[in-house]
């Protein structure tokens, strides 16, 4: 093959850069072996720190954060330092998981959080139990994380949405009556929670009717009018995001407010700070709630979480909080990092009084692997004049998690052998 | 038959991925990320650079793929050749059905009814709660050994294993690419893209020959859903959501639509930006947002465009 000099001169300078290229790797590499000679303990946190989800996922993060401060403050895990490793995930099921192998073979991460989103937690959960990994999932919501697609490996900080479902039901029946309509989000999310609503009604002796709104419905008159037309006793709203802030702020516009009282399931801290001062009511669930007076340990957790971010401490602060906790404790209790060792002693764990930060105790359920945390019932309401500006929200009744969550219901866990 | 640079270089690079994606930190599942995204973007570009239209539905036919797959492994029998075929057939019956509707329409219309067509397959997949998981996605399949007859290939456990068994469909998928665009029918793709009308003029059946493309398309990125969906072990919605054609569509004009391997650079470029970028900064979406309006700006033939003209000059 005969070669033009042209050709030749344009080889010798990618030989030349191909080796430069090498010569830069040789400074990058030794680095990599430095980090891996590190004999610090990895928690990796994957949360969608990007997407609809970023407020409550920073959240969660800034939550995980202060507790690591704090264990590492009393000795890290095992003698350890304990490192904290946040990746975003995005929103998006491909990176969450490309970021779950990322943590666990390329940093090697003892421990994997997350995700917001239940989709990414069903899917790394996938990843963690064929890698033997201990997971937390901290705020995805959705039942199958601890039902049907349970695993040994995975335990779950935040409520099912059967629980605060369960948890809402009994109050709105005692309160209000057992004439409901539903206002639900036409997809899996509103379809169980409404499920679950449904069955404590009827059970009772209720009856209901309801509209399915496609998301992202912009207009609620027409549905509105349709409940008022019905005359319940009560409102269930269980949208989510941004349609539950647009339906209530309609429902209050509308004056049904004065009229027919709303309830609906989880109402976060984040959703209900964004809204305008009067279109702050309705009854709702709380996974945790800051302003619990007679709870020993809460104010401190406040403080510190106010400190730190100037932000008032939500339910996903705690649940980020609770998670780097519950890792530290059980493996200095076990004096091991091994997975299905720590899996074992976290079934029936109880989370100590200044974890927990809830009236009664938290414990991992050995069934499923589902905190039965206290889920706060009441109601939300504007800032009261003289009050503090941060509350929202009065609770009526602490349920304990055991009574919302019922029985453990499809979860089969199977340990490798 | 002589030895093209380009392909060998391509060729030996991906082959030792895995040897040298760990020294630069890098990790075989992000390997593995972005032969499939790259696959998705090239087959766009067989509709985008070389048929000269704008699908914006693309990730459709990509999430069918990959929900195609998991249904196949998860209802139909435990084989992995068998999941591929099937998400590759269901991709593609439904974009030579889709298509057929689609062809005559021209420019941005053309995007306009992709996009449409492409949400309604997401919302599909969003509300059919019992057949698809719904918003919580599909799972319970994982991906299974391949039996070759002779032995095995464990692509269950084994990642290095997987990353092969992808290049290899890659290799394949690319291969007949590009013997379809050497062919007489991709020079006739060519000459539509550069000049409709005078194509017309010449006789050319010019709607069966986009139809052709589209199904061709639409073939390929089902096969890069269906990898996707082997990799995950899991398919989900936003797959199919027309922000996920928007990427596909960003990796291809970023590597450069009017070469061959262009889109596969993008795909790198995107993937790998993507999984550094964001674990340093929440904000690494709008540094994406920059380098594509810059090379949008200055090199209209994309990175892989740039890179070419400056080794000729």
């Amino acid at each position: 093959m005969v070669q033009s000099g042209n050709r030749g001169i344009i080889r010798r300078r990618r030989v030349l850069q191909v080796g430069a290229g090498i010569g830069a790797l040789q400074f990058a590499s030794p680095f990599i072996i430095q980090a891996r000679g590190e004999q610090s303990v990895k928690i990796g946190m994957i949360d969608p720190l990007t997407g609809a989800y970023a407020a409550v996922a920073r959240s969660e993060v800034e939550g995980a954060k202060l507790a690591l401060d704090q264990v590492n403050a009393k000795g890290g895990i095992l003698g350890r330092k304990v490192e904290l490793l946040v990746e975003d995930s995005a929103n998006d099921v491909g990176i969450g998981v490309q970021k779950a192998r990322k943590l666990i073979e390329g940093s090697g991460a003892n421990f994997i959080f997350g995700d917001v989103n239940s989709a990414i937690a069903l899917a790394v959960a996938q990843v963690t139990a064929e890698k033997k990994v201990l997971h937390i999932v901290t705020g995805g919501h959705s039942d199958a994380v601890t039902g049907t697609d349970c695993h040994w490996n995975v335990f779950r900080v935040c409520n099912s949405t059967v629980m605060d479902g369960n948890a809402i039901a009994g109050v709105l029946m005692s309160k209000f009556g057992k004439k409901w309509y539903f206002l639900t989000p036409d997809y899996a999310y509103g379809h169980s929670v409404q499920a679950a609503l449904v069955k404590q009604l009827e059970a009772a002796g209720g009856k209901w009717q309801g509209s399915l709104t496609p998301i992202g419905t912009p207009d609620y008159s027409a549905l509105l009018i349709k409940a008022k037309a019905y005359k319940p006793d009560v409102i269930v709203n269980v949208m989510g995001g941004g349609d539950q802030v647009n339906s209530i702020k309609q429902y209050v516009q509308f004056g049904l407010a004065k009229q027919i009282p709303m309830g609906g399931t989880l109402f976060e801290y984040e959703s209900v700070a964004a809204l305008p001062d009067d279109a702050r009511s309705g009854w709702w669930t709380y996974e945790w709630y800051w302003n619990q007076p007679k709870t020993p340990h809460v104010a401190d957790f406040v403080a510190e979480v106010k400190k730190r971010t100037n932000q008032v401490a939500t339910a996903r602060h705690w649940f980020g909080y609770v998670g780097v906790h519950t890792v530290a404790l059980v493996s200095n209790q076990e004096k091991t990092l091994e997975a299905p060792k720590l899996a074992k002693a976290l079934e029936g764990f109880k989370l100590p009084p200044e974890v927990a930060l809830t009236p009664n105790p938290a414990i991992y359920r050995a069934g499923d692997h589902q905190l039965m945390s206290d889920v706060f019932v009441g109601q939300a309401h504007p800032k009261k004049a003289g009050g503090d500006p941060n509350d929202f929200f009065e609770v009526t009744d602490v349920v304990p998690g055991e009574k919302a969550a019922g029985p453990v219901a499809g979860c089969v866990l199977k340990y490798p052998a | 038959m002589k030895l093209r640079p380009d392909i060998v270089g391509i060729s030996l690079i991906l082959v030792l991925a895995p040897f040298w994606l760990p020294l630069v930190h890098g990790y075989e599942a992000l390997g593995t990320r972005v032969l499939v995204l790259g696959l998705a973007a090239m087959s766009l570009n067989f509709l985008l650079g070389f048929t000269g239209v704008l699908s914006f539905g693309h990730a459709a036919y990509f999430g069918l793929g990959a929900y195609g797959c998991g249904f196949a492994l998860k209802y139909l029998a435990p084989s992995t050749p068998l999941a591929i075929l099937c998400g590759m057939l269901l991709g593609t019956i439904a974009g030579a059905l889709l298509g057929a509707l689609i062809v005559r329409r021209r420019g941005v219309y053309f995007a306009m009814v992709t996009i449409a067509f492409g949400q309604v397959f997401y919302f599909i997949a969003f509300r059919w709660n019992t057949l698809t998981g719904g918003d919580d996605g599909l799972r319970g399949f994982s991906r299974q050994p391949i039996d070759l007859g002779f032995t095995t290939i464990n692509i269950a456990d084994n990642l290095t294993a997987l990353y092969y068994f992808v290049l290899v469909c890659f290799a394949i998928a690319v291969g007949l690419m590009g013997l379809l665009l050497r062919s007489p029918f991709g020079r006739t793709l060519l000459a539509i893209r550069e000049n409709e009308r005078r194509a017309r003029f010449l006789g050319l059946p010019i709607e069966q020959h986009i139809w052709l493309s589209f199904v061709i398309s639409c073939a390929f990125m089902s096969m890069a859903g269906a990898l996707y969906a082997l990799l995950n072990n899991f398919a989900d919605p936003k797959g199919l959501h027309y922000t996920q054609s928007g990427d596909f569509v960003i990796m291809a004009v970023l590597g450069g639509m009017r070469s061959f391997w262009g889109p596969l650079l993008g795909a790198a470029v995107f993937v790998v930006l993507q999984d550094s970028l964001s674990s340093m900064t929440t904000n690494w979406q709008s540094w994406i947002g920059v380098m594509f309006v810059i090379v949008v700006l200055f090199f209209p033939r994309g990175l892989l465009g740039f890179l070419r003209r400056k080794s000729q000059a």
